[in-house]
């Protein structure tokens, strides 16, 4: 499967060139190129008309090239003056290292870029957004030719957002060339001289920013009509099986609420920490909540831990396959087994024939393609593990089932897989939770979606209501024209 | 070679390799001493370390799920002191043993709320209790010895039975702890769940497993088996002194990583772990025909400790780079995580 | 973003001000209980006697400051110690002429090859330090006993210029201590003034994020435990001359007076924080508590339940202290973003 296939990109020297798409479009794979972290199949890569290999993330340094991310990486113990030049400090004559020198530059690039912060600072008290900051002064005293910025607004108040970007400005009006990444089409629109869009993968579209609507935007990045991949069945809608009220843990979202019935898929969407998964986690039980009620089956439930939340017949197929969905070197029947192994296991001991046969059940139903039951799941295909991982959470045969993007980086042929499995799973009566950024995926399976923005509900759409324009409009605040 | 081809049927291939290593030891004790392959002092070889080996087999839980306890050996003293101690002041065998062996659980469970509840290191943590163990032997029994243990103990730990009084009592019980615990770890939920934990804590807290306590319980499990080790030593000495069990911690751990452990958690067999305590003893009475001082012997223990674990990861690299599939995590490409939480384990 | 800045900076200035200043009010307490109980206590002579007996250890745990810098740990120390003075005191029994430096520098050689093994084998063999330095702690106490051969050495087998070292005084100051002041000094120079030195500070504090700055990570672990054998080498050298009267065991458990003094003085077993100057605090604390208890005639038993006490108090507390500073600094974090999305949404602009 390609991750992204003939892409022409010119980015300019003093120019902001936005790169839009939605989730899995491609966008990452291309950062992670251009910083070094993986490489092209082919294809060139020419900077400033020469042509360059970035082998490593050492290599983009070499070439100029400095990235930001969400997450800025700093040493926490460290200084702010010496996290901007880690690796790289002055040295005097004498070669120790010159702190006169390296605090004068760090004053001088924080001043250049107007930022109020004391070479001195420990970074461990220091927010996001400050931190955003320190990668962009590393970039700057690294003297970096093409600066790209990966969704550096994720974690920003729309205040920081501002200063972030008078900074952004003043960086390309003295020839930085700028990469930005971003999924709000407001700030795109706001910081970009340039847009590109990729979809699926594919290079869709390159135009001037001023001549690019937000309606036209989101249109080239939907731009497929909906195929059949995706049956939802007809299924009967019955009792409340999970209901939210006033869900809320401060500061991640606040005040969701929402219901859904026995043989209903919800869809949850909105954009990359919008909080989706955060309100999945946090009613499972694996981080605090603040405040707000939530009912099984008509009953009260308060999440304490994964554990509570099982008994009660919740179950969440987490969005870290590798890291949190499956214990790589154990095998198929042993991953199956793992959440109900107190069934299986009476008196304490195991039964390995009990969980073989646990697992070849569902590896006939969920075709699974594996040699056998206790092959390690380490040896199998992305897709095919994610049947693993969604076979250990079938067998706790659970009422409501949180689904946290069941198909990211699966092929097509499990993909549907799973789309049937999940309808037919609904059509059994089991509540169902979707959480997926692929907007046709949310759109053909879901009969209601809950749209979250900022941590908030932004929009409740049924059926017949939804379409990928809605959907956007809400998880982006913006109305197309 | 047939020897082999049998255990690699038996066991893993690391297994085989032991045996192996077994065999030649025991082979270069023959040339030393023609009395080597007698029963009698087969069945002896393990005698002198049957504390040791009561300890590996605690502290091979703890390995197993991804943390390391150091403090097994000051356990250990606490529990033989308190022992004494308590037999001393005229409480009958059965009692004294059993504080002992209470002492010895108390004290893993405060290694284990630590490490489980607060979620400090447990490298750092058991640094500490290392020590502080150690000394609360000391504060305990003072510089003197308590002897006259009775009889009945001194069977426990040095004792024989059997046809013609050949086997060692002490041996029965080691085996038959690893017995009971190769079960426990091997064919049991509890087991089950240390492996994984060790392999991937993160994974094992989705799927709702009892991570935080199965953690305290590890511990708690390490420290009982102290505890155990307490009793039998006692036994084999006849008497009980504060600085008991000093020097096991070497040996210890050596078992515990050559018998194939994962030092950085989630795989072992029990199994590996009793060959690699035959290996150590047959190696360290090989040494002892040859006149090798005790000490000296420390070298040759450590480097089979360093060996065991170079030659892990050496095989580990040379499969990640040459053969099958990469493994999915780690790689020249990782980005690192914006700030790594501090608590973390070092090991 | 300059109001919030310097909340937080000062909120994290002063948790990591508070750890140097709390363990330094923890000395002078000790110190004002022993001179209220022990009538000795305060007197010239005693408080030279705890620096002298403390510089070893301190000499010793500027290395070892430096291996946890780097979120390692040498267990060995005590057995490069014993390993040295062994060696030093044989080859001066042989050999009353040589050349006191000539000594010295034999000693420093024997710890730094001893350092480098251990920098080697955790930073190229990959073995967890914990492990590595376990097994050549063994490895080089049982070199210690060959090199011994259950004989002791005693200080009349010594030169006498030798053991003035010890008595000898520099500047008012027993030489021994005056050792130690070098050492301090040149250590915090180091750590610092060079890129190395500031280079053990990052690898500890995100190994990660050091490895992609460019930071030659391997290189820097293994000088970091290279260091600490080198002056665990000049360590034996002193105890040598302090003590006189060698044998095998000569300065074992040693290794724990070493990682309590920096452990308790806020060097973090986390990596990445910590100072050689709070190192040297602790080393004081140790040393004193050690004498009162020797004063007070309380049993010496106590000193090692103590020291491990508190490895096991200084752990917790650096990891209370972080999580909570962290969560505090997060929620505060959290908070603004959620009033300031609030602020943006009440007035679209």
């Amino acid at each position: 499967m390609r991750a992204l296939a003939e892409v022409d990109l010119a980015l300019e020297a003093g120019k902001v060139h936005a790169l839009v798409g939605e989730n899995g479009a491609g966008k990452s794979t291309l950062v992670k190129i251009l910083t070094g972290v993986e490489q092209p199949d082919e294809g060139e890569l020419l900077i400033e008309g020469v042509q360059q290999r970035i082998a490593d993330p050492h290599a983009a340094h070499r070439l100029g090239i400095a990235a930001m991310y969400q997450e800025p990486t700093v040493f926490p113990d460290l200084r702010v003056a010496e996290n901007i030049f880690a690796g790289r400090r002055p040295r005097s004559r004498l070669g120790t290292v010159d702190w006169g020198a390296m605090k004068r530059e760090t004053r001088r690039v924080l001043s250049d870029i107007e930022v109020d912060l004391d070479p001195d600072t420990p970074v461990r008290g220091l927010g996001v957004a400050d931190r955003q900051l320190l990668e962009i002064a590393k970039a700057l005293t690294a003297e970096a030719r093409l600066l790209i910025m990966d969704e550096p607004t994720a974690a920003l108040s729309p205040r920081e957002v501002d200063a972030l970007f008078a900074i952004v400005r003043q960086l390309s009006a003295r020839g930085v060339a700028i990469l930005f990444v971003s999924h709000r089409l407001e700030e795109i629109s706001a910081i970009s001289d340039t847009v590109s869009v990729l979809r699926d993968g594919r290079h869709v579209a390159t135009r001037p920013a001023a001549e690019l609507s937000h309606a036209e935007m989101i249109r080239l990045m939907v731009g497929r009509t909906l195929d059949q991949l995706f049956p939802k069945e007809e299924a009967e809608i019955g009792e409340p099986a999970l209901e939210l009220r006033s869900f809320t843990r401060r500061g991640t979202f606040s005040d969701v609420s929402f219901t859904v019935r026995r043989g209903e898929i919800l869809g949850l969407g909105g954009l990359v920490g919008a909080g989706r998964s955060e309100v999945a986690r946090s009613l499972f039980g694996i981080d605090p909540h603040d405040g707000g009620e939530v009912r099984l089956d008509g009953t009260p439930f308060h999440p304490r831990s994964p554990r509570a939340a099982l008994r009660r017949g919740l179950a969440y197929l987490p969005e870290d396959r590798l890291a949190q969905g499956l214990v790589q070197t154990m095998a198929v029947a042993t991953n199956t087994s793992m959440a109900i192994l107190p069934r299986l296991s009476p008196g304490g001991f195991l039964r390995p024939g009990r969980e073989r046969r646990l697992a070849e059940r569902f590896m006939e139903r969920l075709r699974i393609k594996a040699t056998s039951a206790r092959q390690p799941v380490e040896a199998l295909s992305g897709g095919t593990q994610q049947k693993v991982v969604l076979s250990k959470w079938l067998a706790a045969e659970p009422r409501v089932l949180i689904l946290d993007e069941p198909t990211r980086g699966v092929d097509v042929a499990t993909k549907a897989d799973v789309h049937r499995t999940i309808s037919t799973l609904a059509g059994e009566g089991l509540a169902i939770v979707l959480i997926s950024s692929e907007l046709p995926e949310l759109l053909g399976m879901s009969d209601r979606i809950v749209v979250l923005r900022e941590g908030t509900v932004a929009a409740e759409l049924t059926r017949d209501e939804a379409d990928s324009e809605r959907v956007l409009e809400a998880a982006t605040g913006v109305r197309p024209a | 070679m047939k020897a082999l081809a049998l255990a690699r049927a038996t066991f893993g291939r690391w297994e085989a390799l032991l045996v192996l290593l077994i065999v030649a030891a025991g082979a270069w004790s023959t040339t030393l001493s023609p009395y080597f392959l007698d029963t009698g002092n087969l069945l002896d070889l393990l005698t002198p370390y049957i504390a040791v080996g009561l300890l590996a087999l605690g502290l091979t839980f703890v390995v197993i799920a991804g943390e390391i306890d150091i403090s097994v050996a000051s356990t250990l003293a606490v529990s033989a002191v308190v022992l004494a101690r308590v037999w001393d002041a005229g409480a009958n065998v059965w009692v004294a043993s059993a504080a002992g062996l209470a002492v010895g659980t108390g004290l893993g469970l405060f290694n284990g709320v630590l490490v489980g509840l607060l979620n400090l290191p447990s490298l750092a943590v058991t640094l500490g209790t290392l020590a502080a163990f150690r000394g609360l032997a000391f504060v305990i029994l003072g510089g003197e010895p308590v002897t006259g243990l009775p009889e009945g103990w001194s069977q426990l730990g040095a004792g024989y039975t059997g046809p013609g009084e050949l086997v060692p009592i002490a041996l029965l019980i080691l085996l038959g702890f690893a017995l009971l615990l190769g079960v426990l770890l091997h064919a049991t939920r509890f087991g089950r769940y240390l492996y994984a934990i060790g392999s991937n804590r993160e994974a094992a807290r989705f799927s709702g497993l009892p991570v935080s306590r199965m953690r305290v319980a590890l511990f708690a499990l390490s420290g009982s088996m102290a505890g155990i080790a307490a009793v039998v030593l006692i036994g084999y000495y006849g008497s009980a002194r504060a600085d008991v069990g000093n020097e096991f911690l070497l040996d210890v751990v050596t078992a515990v990583v050559l018998g194939g452990v994962n030092i950085f958690g989630g795989s072992g067999s029990i199994a590996g772990v009793v060959l690699a305590m035959i290996l150590i003893a047959t190696l360290r009475n090989g040494m002892g025909l040859a006149n090798i001082s005790a000490d000296t012997q420390g070298i040759v223990i450590g480097a089979l400790l360093l060996g065991a674990i170079v030659a892990g990861n050496l095989s580990q690299f040379a499969r990640t780079r040459w053969g099958g599939r990469a493994r999915a995590t780690g790689g020249r490409g990782e980005v690192p995580r914006s700030e790594e939480v501090a608590v973390s384990s070092k090991t | 973003m300059s109001a919030r800045g310097t909340q937080a900076q000062a909120l994290a200035a002063t948790a990591f001000r508070l750890r140097e200043f709390g363990i330094l009010v923890a000395l002078l307490a000790t110190g004002l209980f022993f001179t209220l109980r022990a009538t000795n206590f305060l007197t010239g002579d005693n408080l030279q006697d705890i620096g002298t007996n403390v510089a070893i250890v301190i000499v010793v745990a500027v290395g070892q400051t430096m291996v946890i810098l780097t979120r390692n740990i040498d267990l060995s120390v005590g057995s490069i110690v014993g390993l040295t003075a062994v060696i030093t005191a044989q080859t001066l029994a042989h050999h009353h002429g040589l050349s006191l430096w000539v000594a010295a520098l034999l000693a420093v050689a024997v710890g730094t090859a001893c350092g480098l093994a251990n920098g080697l084998l955790v930073a190229v063999a990959r073995v967890p330090a914990i492990i590595a330095t376990l097994a050549t702690l063994s490895i080089y106490r049982g070199l210690v006993f060959q090199r011994a051969h259950g004989v002791t050495i005693n200080q009349s087998d010594l030169p006498n210029g030798f053991l003035d070292l010890a008595t000898r005084k520099v500047l008012g100051t027993p030489f021994l201590l005056f050792v130690a002041v070098v050492v301090v000094v040149l250590g915090s120079a180091f750590l610092h003034w060079t890129s190395s030195g500031r280079d053990f500070y990052a690898i500890g504090s995100n190994p990660a994020a050091a490895r992609f700055a460019g930071i030659a990570v391997t290189r820097r672990v293994i000088l970091a435990l290279t260091l600490s054998g080198a002056l665990a080498g000049l360590g034996g050298f002193m105890w040598a001359a302090r003590f006189g009267t060698l044998n095998a065991v000569s300065a074992s458990g040693f290794e724990f007076d070493v990682i309590t003094a920096a452990v308790i003085g806020g060097v973090n077993v986390f990596g990445g924080s910590g100072t050689v100057l709070g190192a040297v605090i602790g080393a004081l604390l140790v040393g004193t508590i050690a004498n009162g208890f020797t004063l007070l005639r309380i049993s010496e038993f106590w000193k090692i339940t103590f020291q491990g006490f508190a490895i096991v108090v200084a752990v917790t507390i650096d990891a209370l202290v972080t999580q909570r500073l962290q969560e505090a600094l997060r929620r505060r974090r959290r908070r603004e973003v959620a009033e300031a999305r609030a602020e943006a949404r009440e007035s679209p602009a």
